[in-house]
């Protein structure tokens, strides 16, 4: 899961698995689809395919890419490490919440 | 309107040291839910009151989640219904419910979080599960 969601950091990346969503396309056909260089979009599609979300098939000496929707986890162990992250959160705010109005408390006195 | 299936729902616990009253206040109060769950939120703790999160996603996209408080006892209990409002997420308004409890343990507060009536994931419905999936991602990223 951290690894689809470090490669779905970058903007261009999810533009690219948007791409080849449906269909199966050729490195300089993604590329031709963007304003940098091919070099550029090979690197973010090698990211995508360490991260298991597209997969590489060999057509001569083309090499196309295709997204991999499974490999990204399901929508409720998406939501389920939402909820663990915020509710991090929520305790380290909640006790330092608590702290504080202690810490109110002792100055009254 | 179709109903469909649901997965078991998701269980959180935690044990928190604060008490009952501080961290309740972490899911009514707007400051204070702000400094964990959402980047901006309208309350109305009360049944039938509106809970209204905006999370913020990356790229500048707010996520739009539109709940309503379903049960709301002060300092151990409080429900409500979590969906969005963007249609490119797929969990409808009133969709799935979230319950909180928070009960006094060891000086603390020991709090259990049940999100249900999540969807199953659209196995075989490729193109909406994908993009669904893509926008939530995008959605959660800091």
């Amino acid at each position: 899961m951290q690894a689809s969601l470090d490669a779905l950091a970058e903007p261009r990346r999810r533009e690219i698995l948007a791409l080849i969503r449906d269909r199966e396309l050729a490195a300089g056909e993604i590329a031709a689809n963007f304003e940098v260089t091919r070099s550029a979009i090979s690197q973010h599609v090698g990211v995508l395919k360490l991260a298991g979300l597209v997969t590489e098939r060999r057509e001569g000496t083309k090499r196309l890419y295709r997204a991999r929707p499974e490999g990204l986890a399901d929508l409720r162990a998406f939501i389920d490490e939402f909820w663990s992250e915020r509710l991090d959160d929520l305790v380290r705010e909640a006790e330092r919440e608590e702290r504080s109005s202690k810490h109110d408390h002792a100055s009254d006195n | 309107m179709t109903t469909r299936a649901t997965t078991e729902p998701i269980v959180h616990e935690r044990q928190i040291e604060a008490t009952p009253e501080t961290v309740f206040a972490f899911f009514t109060d707007p400051t204070k839910l702000t400094r964990w769950l959402a980047v901006d939120a309208t309350l109305d703790p009360r049944p039938g009151g509106i809970c209204h999160q905006t999370h913020d996603g990356r790229n500048g996209v707010e996520y739009l989640m539109r709940g309503e408080f379903v049960e709301v006892e002060f300092p151990s209990r409080v429900v409500f219904t979590w969906g969005f409002e963007n249609d490119d997420i797929d969990l409808r308004p009133g969709e799935t419910t979230v319950e909180v409890t928070l009960e006094p343990r060891d000086g603390g507060t020991w709090l259990t979080l049940v999100h249900r009536d999540l969807p199953q994931s659209e196995r075989g419905d490729h193109d909406s599960g994908w993009a669904t999936m893509l926008d939530r991602l995008a959605a959660a990223l800091p």
